[in-house]
């Protein structure tokens, strides 16, 4: 009996083999490596079904196999890129592995933020009823106190005259 | 002799693959280092923030398609042989895919011939890629 060839699982042979090897280029690339694995994962499967179908129909399976080889090692390449590009960030220090690093980057930026913040503070006793609201601009701040300071270096007078804007302040204060 | 491209595989690779490499000629073309509105973004830098080996291979294809040789190895010094790998495949995709219909006696060779002359061209063309790969799991 003449044995009859069956061509099952040709053009998913086909499919496998042409993603299997821009696969294997794509994951080759350091920049697009890393998505590599997701066609990668389409040849392995394309592959294997279309083996299991050649392998029960008695059918030539060389370029299922072929798809399903390089496949494996596009797929393993681009896995790789993983490890590479942790062990090159790694090496510069910017791999984010130090969760205390990203506290102290996270503090910093809360801090900058308060800076310049508008700050409202209400005291309530006995009745009494306080409530101081300021700005918190630091520049503000600075400013201040290099012209009071450039102040208190010049004449006695105007000492005088910080010392009544004082007083002001604290009367203000209690009322 | 008419031959059913069908049933042939190899033809059918070759012609796929031509056309993928014609698209990757088109992104190049249509994408300009000018405007730098690339869609494809180095995953590898957004990861670690320090750009990879094949960083401004994108800029780098343009600038070649558009005859500025001089800035496409600025802009990637790997960039001119990725794109000689790929212009080479363009060229041998049609020329064995003529080979293939003329010597049909011949095709068993054909195939064989190709698969690992364009592999050592891969290996050449990407070798600072997989150098870098290799140089990962060193230190």
């Amino acid at each position: 009996m003449e044995e009859v060839k069956n061509n099952t699982g040709q053009n998913l042979g086909i499919a496998a083999l042409i993603t299997a090897v821009i696969t294997f280029v794509l994951a080759v690339i350091p920049c697009v490596g890393l998505i590599a694995i997701i066609p990668g994962i389409i040849a392995i499967v394309i592959a294997t079904v279309g083996l299991s179908q050649s392998r029960r129909n008695n059918s030539p399976h060389g370029v299922l196999l072929a798809g399903l080889i390089i496949a494996i090692i596009a797929s393993m390449i681009s896995f790789s890129q993983i490890f590479v590009a942790g062990k090159i960030a790694q090496k510069a220090n910017k791999w984010p592995n130090n969760i205390g690093n990203i506290i102290n980057d996270v503090q910093d930026n809360v801090t900058k933020e308060i800076e310049d913040a508008n700050v409202s503070i209400k005291v309530e006793s006995n009745g009494n009823k306080v409530e101081i609201n300021t700005n918190a601009d630091k520049k503000d701040k600075e400013k201040t106190l290099e012209d009071l300071e450039g102040v208190a270096t010049q004449k006695r007078d105007t000492i005088q005259k910080h010392d009544s804007i004082q007083k002001h302040v604290i009367v203000r204060k209690k009322k | 002799m008419k031959v059913n491209v069908r049933n042939e595989p190899y033809l059918i690779i070759n012609i796929f693959f031509a056309g993928v490499i014609l698209l990757i000629f088109a992104y190049s073309g249509f994408f300009s280092p000018e405007k730098d509105n690339y869609p494809v973004v180095c995953i590898h830098e957004k990861l670690t923030g320090e750009p990879c080996v094949s960083c401004g291979l994108s800029h780098s294809f343009s600038l070649i398609v558009r005859g500025r040789i001089a800035e496409a190895y600025q802009w990637n010094r790997y960039g001119m042989r990725v794109f000689l790998f790929f212009a080479s495949q363009l060229i041998l995709r049609v020329v064995f895919s003529i080979f293939y219909l003329r010597y049909p006696d011949t095709r068993k060779q054909l195939v064989t011939v190709d698969c690992i002359g364009s592999g050592i061209i891969f290996f050449v063309a990407f070798w600072p890629f997989i150098a870098n790969i290799v140089s990962g799991f060193k230190f």
